[in-house]
């Protein structure tokens, strides 16, 4: 590519930050291999989800415009979770719906605004991905990336790049597991019955690994495989696998 | 029906450990969830058939209907005056029981065969009946079989008894009917069929919902898969509709799109074993009908959702389809929500026409995750409109005050960087601490409902924007 390179914004997550920073890696790597610059805002926090879903427009529509306006001034925001760029791309917009002013700048930055396996795919064209992991994996469809951004066929078709990945579809990839944000810390026991029986499916597959492209499903599946005693299964976020080791 | 949807936790709870309710549950599942994909593909294989299409036409014909309700309700009435029907209008449930006790007086009437009718649920038509000394018998297989059950509350709206095993119907009519025990569906059916018929044949009174009500010829059209309604509309002498206001299409022609989409998206069947448009009293030279019709058409809470945020709930057409898709329901089946209507649409509908205060968990209990959304015959957007109903309990101060607290003040921390990232860095190092240098997390206070059922995986170690800033640091880049 001889044009100059675009300016694309990471937005790690929150949970990203807190719990796995080495899939913001992934994902910082990945963008750098398809040849972006990539500029990681250092003020970045969360993008307001939790508030949104729970009902606090207040709060939400705060770390909203704080978003917006760390990130309004590049070309792409990726983000590598499904549920929080719906809520960049589908929910922002709707937020601000009373403020046109605003409204206008939601807009504008979630027409830029892309789930990473999505951008690599839809925007970058990639057919080519640093990482070299071997076994057999089955994918997990987070709701939001599927159901908001429409996320399906695109983290299928980078992992179709990798060699030694072989992709065994589980039952019912597109049933919800369950986390729901806060819905799995006020209704824990209904949580665990919907995450069981996806853990059900992706343990039918005999998969060495599930790969997903949320850090709530992941948290959620992993703990509820690990604490069935299923200690073989590994829990991968995409970018992950996709990138390799660092 | 008084509504128990402030328990919700609780008997959801229950439903968890009920190990036969659970069986249950997942083999009623699967039919109708594949039921519907399947009908779904074999609509859009017929050349220049779209499903998706259809959805949007549908959902263009209710708005159509919700946008000029009054002048449709004024076109029904005068069609079906003009064919003899007697059109009444019932402010809430009370009214309903009061108008149909009405008639049953009127006529003398001593026993009622019913049809299905979730109307009659909300209102509480059965003790009415049963006080006034009138007899309901309820007629459809599912509703007959919870009536005969010690008047047990229907947990699905069109598969009353989605929640039961073939097996315990047998027992249950054994006991009922003092008939030896039955192994078969067919055999079971048979014998409810003849204590049914006595009833059909001596009923004074029918009564039956509506499925949708047709504006142009002023008809009911009723949607059934059992002949049931045939009977208690057409055998006894008065006929008594019961339905929402909302439930008016403008045409026949709109009556059949709708119908496209009603079967397909309940049961997954191309059309419904009998669908009855029922218009006017039995007329001269007709063989059967009712010499009597009243249609007693339904506000209790309806008109007040028009104009508001929530109207598009009432494109709804009672398919169920939200919740047979919906995780939570499939987990804990539908008497948990505690009134007449579960599932998404019913964390819908219980709280706007129950009271906001008193079904707090029911918007909550959800994962938004959609899927009942995009399986929705006229595009409701269920996760939406749960959504705005948790807005509303926090705008109504109904949240507990400790979620309100902690909300605001993540929030607030959230909106400072620095002061966010010594938050984060303090709380990795506290669950790491927690997680005593394994990799996981088995119990934590501050979330027991989560590590009840599941680990925590600890995190890393530090933040990735601790991560982050140092090697920035160590390239002596400059980033922004």
């Amino acid at each position: 590519m001889t044009k100059e390179k675009m300016r694309v914004g990471l937005f790690v997550t929150c949970l990203v930050d807190l719990m796995r920073p080495r899939i913001g890696f992934a994902a910082l790597r990945l963008l750098e291999a398809a040849g972006c610059e990539v500029v990681v805002p250092s003020t970045q926090t969360c993008c307001g989800q939790p508030a949104f879903n729970s009902g606090d427009t207040r709060v939400a529509r705060a770390l909203a415009l704080k978003l917006i306006a760390e990130f309004e001034g590049l070309e792409y925001v990726v983000v590598p979770s499904g549920s929080c760029g719906g809520m960049i791309r589908v929910h922002y917009p709707q937020l601000f719906a009373d403020e046109p002013a605003v409204a206008a700048r939601a807009g504008a930055l979630a027409a830029r605004t892309f789930e990473l396996t999505d951008f690599l795919v839809s925007v970058l064209g990639v057919a080519k991905v640093p990482g070299d992991f071997e076994g057999t994996v089955t994918y997990h469809d987070s709701c939001s990336g599927l159901r908001e951004l429409g996320v399906k066929a695109q983290p299928r078709a980078l992992l179709a790049h990798m060699p030694g990945v072989e992709l065994k579809e589980m039952a019912a990839s597109e049933e919800c597991c369950g986390f729901g944000g806060m819905f799995s810390v006020k209704f824990g026991d209904i949580s665990t019955r919907i995450v069981d029986r996806k853990c059900d499916n992706i343990l039918a597959t005999g998969a060495d690994a599930v790969v997903l492209g949320d850090l709530g499903c992941m948290l959620n599946i992993e703990g509820r495989l690990r604490r069935r005693g299923d200690e073989r299964t590994r829990v991968l976020h995409v970018a992950e696998v996709l990138a390799g080791e660092d | 029906m008084r509504s128990q949807a402030m328990f919700f936790k609780a008997r959801a709870g229950d439903k968890l450990a009920d190990r036969q309710l659970q069986a249950n549950l997942g083999k009623a599942k699967s039919r109708f969830v594949e039921g519907r994909a399947q009908a779904v593909v074999d609509y859009d294989a017929a050349p220049g058939a779209d499903f998706e299409a259809l959805r949007d036409a549908a959902s263009a014909i209710r708005d159509r209907v919700l946008a000029n309700l009054d002048v449709w309700l004024e076109t029904f009435e005068d069609k079906a005056r003009a064919r003899g029907a007697e059109v009444l209008y019932a402010r809430d449930g009370a009214e309903i029981c009061r108008l149909v006790v009405d008639i049953a007086r009127r006529h003398g009437v001593t026993k009622a065969a019913k049809s299905k009718s979730m109307l009659s649920e909300e209102a509480g038509l059965n003790e009415a009946l049963a006080a006034a000394g009138i007899e309901p018998v309820e007629t459809d297989l599912g509703e007959y079989i919870l009536q005969i059950n010690d008047n047990e509350p229907p947990s699905h709206i069109i598969a009353p008894v989605f929640h039961k095993s073939k097996e315990e119907v047998a027992e249950l009519f054994a006991r009922t009917h003092h008939t030896p025990k039955k192994d078969d569906i067919a055999g079971m059916a048979r014998e409810a069929r003849e204590v049914l018929r006595e009833h059909f044949m001596s009923a004074e009174m029918g009564i039956s919902g509506a499925n949708f009500l047709i504006a142009e010829t002023g008809s009911a059209a009723l949607v059934t898969n059992e002949g049931n309604g045939r009977m208690v509309t057409t055998l006894p002498k008065v006929h008594v509709v019961v339905t929402g206001i909302e439930k008016l299409v403008p045409t026949l022609e709109d009556f059949s799109t709708l119908m496209r989409l009603l079967p397909r998206s309940a049961t997954g069947q191309r059309i419904s074993n009998y669908v009855s448009v029922l218009t006017g009293v039995k007329g001269e030279g007709d063989l059967d009908g009712p010499e009597h019709l009243y249609v007693i058409l339904v506000d209790n809470g309806r008109a007040s959702l028009v104009g508001t945020e929530f109207e598009p709930m009432l494109r709804c057409i009672r398919c169920g389809a939200c919740m047979n898709h919906c995780p939570v329901y499939q987990s804990v089946g539908g008497h948990a929500y505690g009134w007449v209507y579960p599932g998404p649409m019913g964390s819908v509908l219980t709280p706007l026409y129950t009271g906001i205060e008193n079904a707090l968990d029911l918007p909550h209990a959800s994962t938004l995750c959609n899927q009942c959304g995009v399986v929705c015959p006229v595009k409701i957007p269920l996760p939406e409109l749960l959504r705005k109903l948790r807005e509303k309990q926090v705008d109504l101060k109904l949240r507990p005050w400790r979620e309100r607290l902690a909300l605001r003040l993540w929030g607030w921390v959230a909106a400072r960087p620095a002061l966010y990232g010594f938050a984060a860095r303090t709380a990795v190092r506290y669950l790491n601490r927690r997680a005593g240098g394994t990799d996981r997390i088995r119990a934590l206070r501050a979330v027991p409902d989560w590590t009840a059922g599941r680990d925590l995986a600890a995190p890393e170690g530090r933040t990735f924007r601790e991560l982050y800033a140092e090697r920035v640091g160590h390239e002596g880049r400059t980033k922004r």
